[in-house]
């Protein structure tokens, strides 16, 4: 199961594994983000390359316009993932 | 064990269940399932984006040993891509140059430790394994 949502301070939280079944519900989502934002990646247990796609496609975007998105409470798994991207280069990403 | 699945984006949550089901079942520890997980997911979502008029069901079967968890993947009635061929990956560029997707391949071979591809009589074979410990 996946599930995307804002939190209470306005931040995008995510939550169980972000596969390619997924990736439609989270575009959607994040389609509708404007501006600079926080992704919470705290209940987040997965992503694939599909799940990259969505936030590299956001992530330009935004950048269009001067922001981005900040990505905190990531596992290490997702961590290693977007080390092994290169995605640590385009993305804040707050241990 | 093994079980065959239906060439759709719809099967990922059954061939997480089954695996997960799997691993549990042997007492394989949580670190070297996400790489599992996550290469099962790439390599089968390839076969589903390209041969998409192809009706076959995809066979997976999964082993473990003492030391090594051994996934096989055969898709039937496909054409040779050999998953196994260096091709280049942008993982550098500024995020404006930065191309969407084309990554699976690439992470995969950082996350399991061998990735073997074998085609015989139209049918694709991918094998691949990642240590228990």
């Amino acid at each position: 199961m996946f599930d995307i949502d804002l939190g209470e301070s306005g931040e995008i939280v995510c939550k169980g594994r972000l596969d390619a079944a997924q990736c439609e519900k989270a575009q959607a989502f994040m389609d509708n983000v404007a501006g600079p934002n926080t992704l919470d990646f705290a209940q987040l247990e997965y992503i694939s390359s599909a799940g990259l796609g969505v936030l590299l496609k956001t992530q330009k975007r935004l950048a269009e316009s001067g922001a981005g998105l900040k990505i905190i409470n990531i596992n290490n798994h997702i961590k290693d993932v977007f080390r092994y991207s290169g995605f640590n280069a385009i993305f804040d990403i707050e241990a | 064990m093994h079980k065959e699945f239906a060439r759709s984006y719809d099967s990922l949550r059954e061939i997480f269940d089954f695996i997960e089901a799997f691993l549990e079942s042997r007492g394989v520890a949580e670190s070297p399932r996400y790489p599992v997980h996550f290469a099962l997911e790439e390599l089968f979502t390839n076969m589903v984006k390209y041969n998409p008029g192809n009706t076959n069901d995809i066979l997976v079967d999964v082993d473990v040993d003492d030391k090594n968890i051994t996934v096989t993947m055969t898709d039937y009635d496909v054409d040779a891509f050999d998953i196994t061929e260096e091709r280049k990956v942008d993982t550098e560029s500024s995020l404006q140059d930065r191309p969407v997707g084309g990554l699976g391949l690439h992470l995969i071979r950082h996350m399991v430790d061998t990735l073997d591809y074998h085609y015989v009589d139209r049918q694709s074979r991918i094998i691949f394994t990642k240590g228990t410990g």
